[in-house]
């Protein structure tokens, strides 16, 4: 028996932290659905704290965690070529709301990004923070790749996308109620729209024409901010 | 459904040749997938196993941020330092971004119903 060689070829192959992470995900999943899908138990928040636990407690290295796993975030790329699927399936919905739906996507789109930069900005957050932040309402798959095209820190960016859909997650339907918001594709729409796939799980709750709506602003935007934001951003800080 | 994997990753390789050829700013796999977006509009249906391939990559989606996710604790000092600003932008940023998007979007299609 080598004990030795044994902890060597447990703490060199990627295999340990791939297992890890795809078991903290499906644990993230099984708490999930056992509380009722609730929005604060997203599989992703179990499993962030049960690997974030692991990392610290091994002193494990970002760099060497990463390495590892790297595999995973690679699949980012195909995932986003898949984005278009539903997309498509849902682009039938656009000629029902042309106008709205163009001017809503441009204008409340920029807006978005605009209230986001500038309380930033009043409360004295640094650049790297407010390039982070400028990705919060785009689907995460399209925030980390955008996000590491203009120069911002994909993981504070991952962050904001996932607190940003909680929140609209959470006071959305809470939202619209307080404000008088009349349609039911408005509320998806804007669901879609600001809090990306978390709120696109949430607009399925309200009605399947609110689903639709936001399904179609997600992928809309996500198409719209990759295309606009490292434009806007090289003509600013050039 | 291989022929589906290899749809996704041909329309992402091509993105990621355009954008390096043409030095555009727009990311490989956002161009991969408006690639494949026309390719469906021109083709008109989807198949079964781009079907597959695609339920396959999205399926546990969120499971794929995670590597870049975890490198959150590298920026422990900027979040404790600029907290009450990320905080605000996110919370308050975020609620007037719903009522804003749901507000306009409800006024023009009510103009839009009013016309027809």
């Amino acid at each position: 028996m080598n004990f030795e060689a044994l902890l060597t070829y447990i703490n060199s192959t990627p295999l340990t932290w791939l297992i890890v992470t795809l078991l903290s995900f499906k644990i993230g999943i099984i708490v999930y659905e056992k509380f009722n899908k609730h929005t604060l138990l997203q599989p992703i928040i179990i499993a962030y704290v049960l690997i974030m636990s692991l990392i610290v407690l091994t002193q494990t290295s970002f760099e060497e965690y990463f390495k590892s796993v790297e595999i995973i975030h690679f699949f980012l790329g195909p995932a986003t070529v898949a984005l278009a699927l539903p997309l498509y399936n849902n682009l039938k919905y656009i000629k029902s709301l042309f106008v709205p739906i163009l001017v809503t996507l441009f204008v409340a789109g920029v807006f978005s990004i605009v209230i986001a930069v500038v309380l930033l900005w009043i409360f004295g957050a640094e650049l790297p923070t407010i390039l982070s932040m400028t990705t919060k309402s785009i689907t995460a798959p399209i925030a980390i790749i955008t996000s590491e095209q203009i120069g911002a820190i994909p993981s504070l960016a991952v962050g904001f996308v996932l607190i940003t859909g909680m929140i609209g997650a959470l006071f959305g339907t809470i939202i619209f109620k307080l404000v008088n918001v009349k349609y039911e594709t408005s509320k998806g729409f804007a669901l879609g729209l600001v809090s990306h796939g978390i709120g696109t799980a949430r607009a399925i709750e309200i009605g399947p024409k609110a689903a639709a709506f936001s399904a179609l602003a997600m992928g809309l935007s996500g198409i719209f901010t990759a295309i606009i934001l490292p434009l806007v951003i090289t003509l600013f800080l050039k | 459904m291989l022929k589906g994997i290899i749809v996704l990753l041909v329309f992402q390789f091509f993105g990621e040749c355009i954008s390096k050829f043409f030095e555009l700013l727009v990311p490989g796999p956002v161009i991969g997938m408006i690639l494949l977006l026309i390719f469906l509009i021109i083709r008109k249906s989807s198949f079964p196993s781009l079907d597959t391939a695609v339920f396959l990559h999205l399926r546990y989606l969120p499971m794929l941020f995670i590597p870049a996710a975890m490198g959150i604790i590298t920026q422990i000092d900027v979040i404790t330092k600029e907290f009450w600003a990320i905080f605000i932008s996110l919370f308050l940023g975020t609620t007037i971004a719903l009522i804003f998007s749901a507000k306009l979007m409800d006024y023009l299609t009510s103009k839009t119903e009013k016309k027809s």
